[in-house]
């Protein structure tokens, strides 16, 4: 039997017994000085195709967060019994108290942008094909060589520059709002921006109202809003990873092949 | 004999509701399979499993716009708030 663990929570008490965890097993806080570890015990394997494990896993971290400030665990982090899950607290303390401060009373949002990017791409490639109108001379091989490489060197530095600026006036209309953020450009060519804000809970209507503003401003750009979420994006552990517990056997993954289950 | 109108109406909801579902779906993976507290490397997920995560969000991008050029209105884009 190993233990499967949702979060860490700003609380040593015990929390509500009729809360279900995987395979709806009952949830108890591992307590360690003034926070605890939300787990339940796991006798089964998971397969990690079946996404009503994730689910369920997103669901209980959701519910604590109703009552707790919470640190999400990663999807399928297991221990081998609770006193390793009591080591792993113990080492892990500093770090713990320092994100349930910052991260009390706030909340995560998604925004992500999407942009014809293939289509100004091109728009970008027609206007420097007309505009560096090379002379029809024959010229040796490195020569258009290297003639094409600075042309897609200049295409490139231009997609981009084109994408920061639309970036910049995404962002603008959240950053009042936001006390962290994640930016992540051009996932693909189409995928402006993906990003997670951190908002105060206070804050959140603020927030999709700034998301609604945004959407009707027009333009080729769509957006999606997703939330509002745990602060998944916005742990810093500042330990390195715990080699030094030992082996998988204290902190272990399940991924199973259904072929095996 | 049903209203044709009605069942448009039926299936545009259907169509919405699912679009939402999968949106919700990949925004949770995107969280619980790649953030989060971790303890240690060596465990959790491997590179290809987040691979297929972004693979999935950028097909489904895809279609929804797709499906909204078809039905010739914008993507209002806003997903539910997850259960």
């Amino acid at each position: 039997m190993k233990i499967y663990a949702y979060g860490v929570i700003d609380s040593n008490e015990k929390i509500d017994e009729t809360m279900r965890g995987l395979n709806d097993a009952p949830l108890f806080n591992i307590s360690y000085r003034d926070i605890g570890i939300v787990v339940s015990d796991l006798n089964a394997q998971i397969q990690k195709e079946d996404k009503k494990f994730v689910l369920k896993h997103e669901e209980v971290v959701e519910k604590l967060m109703d009552k707790f400030t919470v640190l999400p665990m990663r999807y399928l982090t297991l221990f081998s019994g609770k006193e390793q899950v009591l080591l792993m607290t113990k080492d892990y303390y500093d770090d713990f108290i320092e994100n349930l401060d910052r991260l009390r009373e706030k909340i995560e949002f998604g925004v992500k942008t999407i942009w014809p990017g293939d289509l100004i791409r091109e728009r970008i490639t027609t206007a420097h094909r007309k505009s560096d109108n090379l002379p029809l001379v024959a010229s040796s091989s490195g020569k258009s060589f290297m003639n094409e490489k600075f042309e897609n060197y200049k295409i490139d530095k231009e997609f981009e520059e084109e994408a920061d600026r639309c970036i910049a006036i995404v962002d603008g209309f959240f950053s009042k709002f936001t006390s962290e953020k994640r930016l992540e450009k051009l996932k693909t060519d189409n995928l402006l921006l993906s990003a997670s804000y951190l908002v105060d809970k206070e804050k959140k209507d603020d927030f999709k109202k700034a998301f609604e503003e945004l959407r009707g401003s027009g333009g080729d750009l769509k957006y999606l809003l997703s939330g509002p979420w745990p602060p998944y994006n916005f742990i810093v552990l500042t330990k390195p990873n715990a080699k030094k517990f030992g082996s998988l056997d204290m902190v272990d993954s399940v991924f199973q092949r259904k072929d095996r289950t | 004999m049903d209203n044709p109108i009605k069942t448009l109406q039926d299936k545009k909801s259907y169509l919405d509701l699912r679009k939402q579902e999968r949106v919700t779906l990949l925004e949770i993976l995107d969280r619980a399979l790649e953030k989060g507290v971790v303890i240690s490397g060596d465990i959790v997920i491997s590179v290809a499993d987040v691979g297929l995560v972004y693979l999935g969000l950028k097909v489904l991008l895809s279609s929804v716009e797709t499906m909204e050029r078809l039905r010739g209105a914008p993507f209002s884009g806003a997903a539910e708030e997850p259960t």
